[in-house]
């Protein structure tokens, strides 16, 4: 299935045009959020910043919405605009499947804020309905009239992986035209306390992807990247999605990505799912670690196929001297490899090729 | 090339109607409505509820009641299926509806943290064990797709929706799919805040229904391609013909008035099921007994099926189970082809003027070999599934 147009919220701004210049810029450093419980009591985010979310056009129809929403709502509008395909896509076949791990927990707290300030009795319909975990598939379906399938899915770590396999699944047996399929998780106040609890903080504010550690270290990010997919080989802005697997393929691709975040309690099996002789890259240390950060792996190679540019890896450590991609480089780009591993070192990997499926 | 059929080679099913396929089938017939009060450790909010009062099988290493629930389902399908609880041989897919237990919405966590800043974090551990899917999935070694559908109030009808396609596709050699819920303080505060509850046993479909009870439960089919399940020896006759889905587009918490949404999913399974309005002999509907619901429904199915049509809301028996009522419904909708009968709509007794067709006063004999179950969600969406019965 081919990507045909995509839309990015993160740290880093909003929009394919951010995501390069992010990719172009390399790291920087996070901020830092005060933090309720914890000896230190700060911990370095990558947040999305409420300026980011500030429009008012696209967000007419979801002005109620909290920020989990707003930032799907923006980057699925933005996956349809930079398609090109907006005006004549079949609104009736259109789709949408958005992945989460946590969902609107933000809001979720803040209905039991409701109940425990102000009893049973007297919560907010409003923070009820929009604390169950498809409102921002709803409000993505109202803002663009969408009218084919919605569905939302959550698992913690394959969600994203697995919603596109969904899509692919919809478009083959003809349910859709097109799908727009991406992924959601924000932080918030507690994230942030069970995030300080349950992670090792990166006191310098670096993810070190190649460092493969037993005990490795993060920062907390937040984001929504959308992709809109369809079968029609002139929707092939960003190249193709190949069916997903479950084992890293050992050929097809000249560069992988390793969506090693620092999250999973034990990364050494990344040095392990390594296909030996290709170059390396991982770009979690400029979005922040995230469950579903595969998406923003996947936006990126998706770009390098386009723009046929290879970016810098942002941060370079690579204490194992594995074949790192520690410069740009502008030259013929066929394939690229994204793999992700979760807690138990099960791998899932998404190959990414230049040329429509 | 004739699309191959997907066989239901097992279900498990778990609710206030029974805690099993028997004792639901039973209830059914009598007409038993096992409906209680929400009790002080429930919520402090007094209301009907369609409560499992039974106890519950091992669930080994999980703590959601909601997990306890979909596994109790879950050894009843296997078994009804022939199969055994290792399933690591075959390339079996998991997928799985629920509401409550996709949300980290532990009261007792949360007051912690705002009173002392240091909760313990065993409920954030519990919670990140048990993704429904993903616990199905250990709890059987499966080793295909795996992802739980969160689809509010849709969710276990999207997810077999999402395994007939695994199977179509040919990913799968069999999938789990279901859901489950369990009752739980936060959605009983939430759909009080909307006033959406009936302070008496719910009537879905009645002129003078007042809202929705919750219950909890839980529902599971086993799907194969039927030639794979006759190979093992499988003798099962009911089959998932068709799935589809639409989104209203229209508002957070209401269906869209003209029914569009719900009527091209259903249209749209009945396509993909290869079939005609006529073949349908009845239907199992969402039937949550709000004002809006049912009306909306209603004129849809008199819409496409004609006012003839046989209907019936099983929520009267279970309660509105969210994630888990698609699986249940769907699971209720197949044994009523196999039994030949649907049982008397529970809580139905006069027809709404406002309504184009009512719902089934007594048990009725039904011979046709197909059967519509529908689902309304949170969010507008509206999924239809078609289930058929081999001659």
């Amino acid at each position: 299935m081919n990507i045909a147009g995509m839309g990015l919220v993160s740290a880093r701004g909003r929009g394919v045009a951010a995501l390069e210049q992010a990719l172009e810029q390399g790291w920087v450093p996070p901020g830092e959020v005060e933090v309720k419980g914890l000896a230190s009591g700060r911990l370095p985010v990558y947040a999305v910043s409420a300026e980011t979310l500030s429009d008012k056009v696209v967000l007419a129809k979801a002005r109620r919405a909290d920020r989990f929403t707003r930032m799907a709502v923006l980057a699925a509008s933005d996956a349809l605009q930079d398609s090109g395909l907006g005006a004549s896509v079949d609104k009736s076949r259109l789709g949408i499947i958005v992945a989460t791990a946590l969902g609107p927990h933000a809001t979720t707290f803040s209905f039991l804020d409701g109940i425990l300030d102000f009893g049973d009795a007297a919560v907010s319909p409003t923070a009820f309905s929009h604390s169950v975990h498809n409102a921002a598939a709803s409000y993505i379906a109202m803002t663009l009239e969408a009218r084919g399938p919605t569905l939302t899915v959550t698992h913690f770590h394959f969600a994203f992986h697995q919603a596109l396999e969904i899509a692919r699944s919809w478009l083959d047996q003809g349910r859709c035209d097109a799908v727009l399929v991406g992924t959601v998780d924000e932080l918030g106040s507690v994230l942030h306390h069970v995030c300080g609890r349950m992670t090792k903080s990166a006191a310098d504010g670096r993810i070190t992807p190649f460092a493969f550690s037993a005990t490795p270290e993060t920062v907390p990010g937040e984001g929504r990247a959308f992709f809109l997919m369809t079968r029609d080989p002139d929707g092939a802005a960003y190249g193709c999605i190949k069916p997903v697997g479950g084992a890293v393929p050992d050929g097809g691709a000249s560069l992988q990505l390793l969506d090693a975040d620092g999250l999973a309690k034990d990364e050494r099996a990344y040095r392990a799912a390594v296909i030996p002789g290709m170059p390396v890259a991982g770009y979690a240390p400029l979005f922040g670690g995230l469950l579903t950060g595969s998406a923003f792996e996947v936006a990126v190679a998706a770009l390098m196929l386009k723009k046929q540019r290879r970016y810098a890896c942002p941060v370079r450590d690579n204490p194992h001297s594995i074949s790192l991609l520690s410069e740009p480089l502008t030259a013929p780009l066929s394939a690229v490899v994204c793999i992700k591993l979760d807690c138990s070192g099960r791998a899932a990997s998404i190959l990414l090729g230049r040329s429509a499926s | 090339m004739a699309v191959e059929k997907v066989l239901i080679t097992g279900m498990g099913v778990v609710s206030a109607a029974g805690m099993n396929v028997a004792e639901t089938l039973a209830g059914f017939s009598s007409g038993t409505r096992n409906i209680s009060q929400t009790t002080p450790s429930l919520s402090p909010l007094d209301y009907p509820v369609f409560h499992v009062s039974a106890p519950l099988g091992d669930p080994g290493r999980f703590s959601s009641r909601t997990v306890h629930l979909t596994f109790h389902a879950l050894d009843e399908a296997l078994a009804d299926a022939g199969l055994s609880q290792d399933l690591s041989g075959l390339r079996v897919g998991v997928c799985m509806g629920t509401t409550v237990a996709s949300q980290l919405n532990d009261m007792d966590f949360y007051t912690a943290y705002r009173k002392t800043g240091q909760p313990p974090m065993e409920p954030v551990t519990g919670f990140l064990k048990s993704n429904l899917a993903e616990a199905v999935a250990f709890r059987v070694k499966a080793n295909g797709p795996c992802v739980t559908v969160v689809n509010a109030c849709s969710s276990s009808a999207d997810a077999i929706g999402v395994a007939l396609g695994w199977i179509r596709n040919g990913q799968c050699d069999l999938v789990i799919a279901g859901g489950g819920d369990e009752l739980s303080r936060i959605p009983i505060c939430g759909f009080s805040s909307l006033s959406v509850f009936s302070h008496e046993p719910c009537r879905p479909y009645d002129r003078d229904r007042q809202g929705l009870n919750l219950g909890e439960g839980a529902g599971i089919v086993i799907l194969e391609p039927e030639s794979a399940a006759r190979r093992r020896g499988s003798r099962a006759s009911l089959f998932v013909g068709g799935y589809d889905a639409a989104c209203d587009a229209h508002h957070l918490t209401a269906p869209r008035p003209d029914g569009s949404g719900l009527e091209a999913a259903i249209r749209g399974s009945l396509a993909e099921a290869g079939i005609q309005t006529q073949e349908v002999g009845f239907v199992n509907a969402h039937g949550t007994a709000t004002r809006d619901n049912d009306k909306v429904e209603g004129g849809v199915l008199a819409r496409v099926f004609g006012t003839g049509i046989k209907v019936l809301s099983t929520k009267g028996f279970t309660g509105h189970t969210l994630g888990a009522a698609g699986a249940l419904e769907a699971a209720f909708t197949a044994l009523a082809l196999r039994e030949g009968w649907i049982p008397a709509s529970a809580g139905f007794e006069n027809q709404d003027e406002e309504i184009p067709i009512g719902a089934v006063r007594e048990r009725t004999t039904v011979s046709a070999r197909y059967a519509v179950s529908t689902s309304l969600a949170f969010g507008g969406n509206n999924a239809s599934l078609v289930i058929g019965r081999e001659p």
